[in-house]
């Protein structure tokens, strides 16, 4: 005897009912009360990594971490191509969710903004690859941004390590091309939003010579920014500063990559006049994975990072923020990146970032 | 091809079976679609397996003037003599070595490379040929301490902020009285131990068995406390490279060559 099939429909109606009600009600999670970060180190700071990060829960748990860590900053990306439609309207969903988390914990956003959504740029292009015809777009998202995290993000950051040939789509460098580019994003977001801080960069350190098909030496490529009319266009310099294997007392030189670089970048904006500008390292630190060439010992680690704060502390009144890259990832990367973090993905505490709490509660 | 039958609305038996011989023609279809052909039938030409390394971890390669030697090294020579075959050893960078097994630069990774589940869409990996996880470390002639559970109201000595030292304070959590007792190297941290500042040490495998081959007054526990299998890597399509190198590994084994060529570099 065939059964009716209305009978079979209204048994797993039933059931998914059933199943419905028995699913747990999701978290809900809220900013909470607002926070206060206490601190005697103010320039510290931390890159998160939040973007990619879909649970609220965590987000939250990530800038919990960063307050009872003692760093009043975070640098965090909110990718163009992540929330922009060809229409003109925008997903905030999660970079608001972002920044309201940040802001009740007491905490200073400086936010990063790039990569080029695929309406934006020509076929078969890198996310990366940002050229003038969009150049109006970008700021039309830099200047949304600016008005809708008024007093919540600091300061906005136009792109990253403009001077690496990976970061500019693939091409060769140019900082002229880079300064038409801060022009229009300057004007657009002091339009939206004049309180809003302009960075420009953030440089990468590199020693690639003019011609190289890599990139162009952060040095050269700041005196080319000036010499494009850049001074008028920026409020701050973004820098990328990586001690890689030297301690961060290690002597600056033109040709060597350490620490105190980032007084070889400031002299030259001091060489152009430009020496009321802060410079805000926002990727900055030491790596200890165990093979890695450019990496030092756990322990080297921990003590390069709390000196380096501390030099910066003492001999650069320019250097408004310090930011250790990277906070945390939501995945691991399986590969040297996870030595840079202070938290593991599932939360647990590095000693490194004991050190820097302790660090940061020290007179 | 999918009909329904009209009284039930069910799928007749047949087409479901029609429907997935369809399913595993498109599933051999796209697997052909990558283009490549197997490395194994070249490999058996040419009779040369062609291994990529990164020559700066010793003691598992290390090029010193332009001489490479390690343990990697000694076991990719035993597995090209076990399936008669010579070996030519290209280097990268440690960060470039996937992308030289992608671009078919070599045939096999074999550098101290460990288990990436993430990279399995790509790449396969052989049986873990060593261990390099967290092992922990006492002294000779020690009973009380066999397991981490042992450490309560103990001193367990770690590097300072080394992944052993994320693991002991995770275990301090869960065992009271468990001391953790960072110092600057892992061979301090061992040092410790031999003269009693420590009950135990809790190191990576590497730097735990080199510091054992030359210090006789410490074993390491029976059984490792994390585990970080190393193995050798191919490309996703050579499946058939890689059966014959699990085959020359478990042969390796099974002969004892293996643990010689591990106890020739990290000890016993």
């Amino acid at each position: 005897m065939t059964r009716p099939a209305y009978k079979s429909g209204l048994r797993l109606f039933t059931l998914a009912l059933i199943l419905t009600f028995l699913r747990p009600a999701p978290l809900l999670v809220t900013p909470g009360p607002p926070q206060t970060v206490v601190t005697q180190h103010p320039i510290l700071g931390t890159h998160t990594r939040l973007t990619d990060e879909v649970e609220e829960w965590k987000i939250k748990r990530s800038l919990e971490l960063v307050r009872e860590m003692g760093a009043p900053w975070i640098v965090e990306f909110f990718p163009w191509a992540y929330y922009a439609a060809e229409d003109g309207s925008y997903a905030w969903g999660h970079p608001d969710m972002v920044v309201a988390h940040a802001a009740a914990q007491g905490l200073q956003v400086v936010a990063r903004l790039g990569l080029t959504p695929e309406w934006a740029r020509p076929p078969d292009t890198p996310l990366t690859y940002l050229d003038e015809s969009a150049y109006d777009d970008f700021a039309a998202y830099a200047a949304a941004f600016a008005d809708r995290y008024r007093g919540r993000v600091s300061a906005v950051i136009v792109g990253n390590e403009p001077n690496l040939s990976y970061e500019w789509g693939y091409r060769p460098t140019s900082p002229a091309d880079y300064v038409a580019l801060l022009k229009e994003v300057y004007t657009a977001v002091k339009a939206a939003n004049p309180d809003m801080q302009v960075l420009a960069g953030a440089l990468a350190p590199t020693l690639e010579p003019e011609g190289s098909p890599w990139g162009l030496n952060d040095l050269a490529y700041l005196q080319g920014m000036y010499d494009a009319g850049a001074a008028g266009y920026f409020d701050g310099l973004a820098v990328h500063a990586y001690g890689l294997t030297f301690p961060p007392e290690a002597e600056p030189g033109p040709d060597i990559l350490n620490f105190r670089r980032v007084e070889l970048v400031r002299q030259v904006m001091v060489d152009n006049s430009d020496a009321d500008k802060d410079i805000y390292i926002t990727e900055t630190g030491w790596n200890d994975h165990p093979r890695w060439t450019l990496a030092v010992r756990p322990a080297q680690r921990i003590q390069y990072t709390l000196d380096a704060l501390q030099y910066a502390e003492t001999h650069w009144p320019f250097v408004k923020m310090v930011a250790i890259w990277a906070f945390r990832f939501p995945a691991p990367q399986k590969s040297y990146m996870d030595y840079y973090t202070l938290v593991t993905p599932e939360f647990v505490k590095k000693p490194i970032y004991e050190a820097l709490q302790e660090y940061a509660q020290e007179k | 091809m999918l009909r329904k039958n009209r009284k039930t609305g069910r799928l007749k038996i047949a087409d479901w079976r029609v429907s997935s011989l369809l399913f595993l023609l498109l599933l051999t279809g796209l697997a052909a679609c990558n283009g490549r052909e197997s490395a194994w039938p070249r490999i058996q030409q040419e009779g040369v397996l062609r291994v990529g390394l990164d020559p700066t971890y010793p003691p598992f390669e290390v090029d010193t003037g332009g001489e490479l030697s390690g343990l990697d090294v000694d076991l990719a020579q035993a597995m090209g003599a076990d399936l008669g075959l010579d070996v030519a050893f290209s280097y990268f960078g440690y960060d470039g070595l996937y992308d030289a097994l992608a671009t078919e630069q070599v045939d096999v990774l074999l550098s101290a490379l460990v288990i990436d589940p993430a990279r399995r869409e790509d790449f396969a990996y052989s049986e873990p040929y060593f261990n390099a996880g967290q092992i922990l470390i006492v002294r000779q002639g020690e009973t009380a301490v066999t397991s981490m559970t042992d450490l309560a109201n103990r001193t367990l000595a770690v590097e300072l902020g080394a992944q052993s030292h994320v693991e002991a304070l995770e275990w301090s959590r869960k065992l009271a009285g468990l001391t953790v007792q960072p110092y600057t190297t892992p061979e301090e941290a061992l040092t410790a131990v031999l003269q009693g500042e420590a009950d135990a040490a809790l190191v990576d495998g590497i730097n735990g068995r080199l510091f054992l081959r030359d210090n006789p007054g410490l074993t390491y526990t029976a059984n490792p406390v994390t585990v970080e299998p190393y193995a050798l890597v191919v490309r996703i399509e050579d499946s058939e490279l890689l059966d014959h190198l699990n085959d020359s590994l478990a042969r390796l084994q099974s002969s004892g060559e293996l643990d010689a060529i591990i106890a020739k570099w990290l000890g016993e």
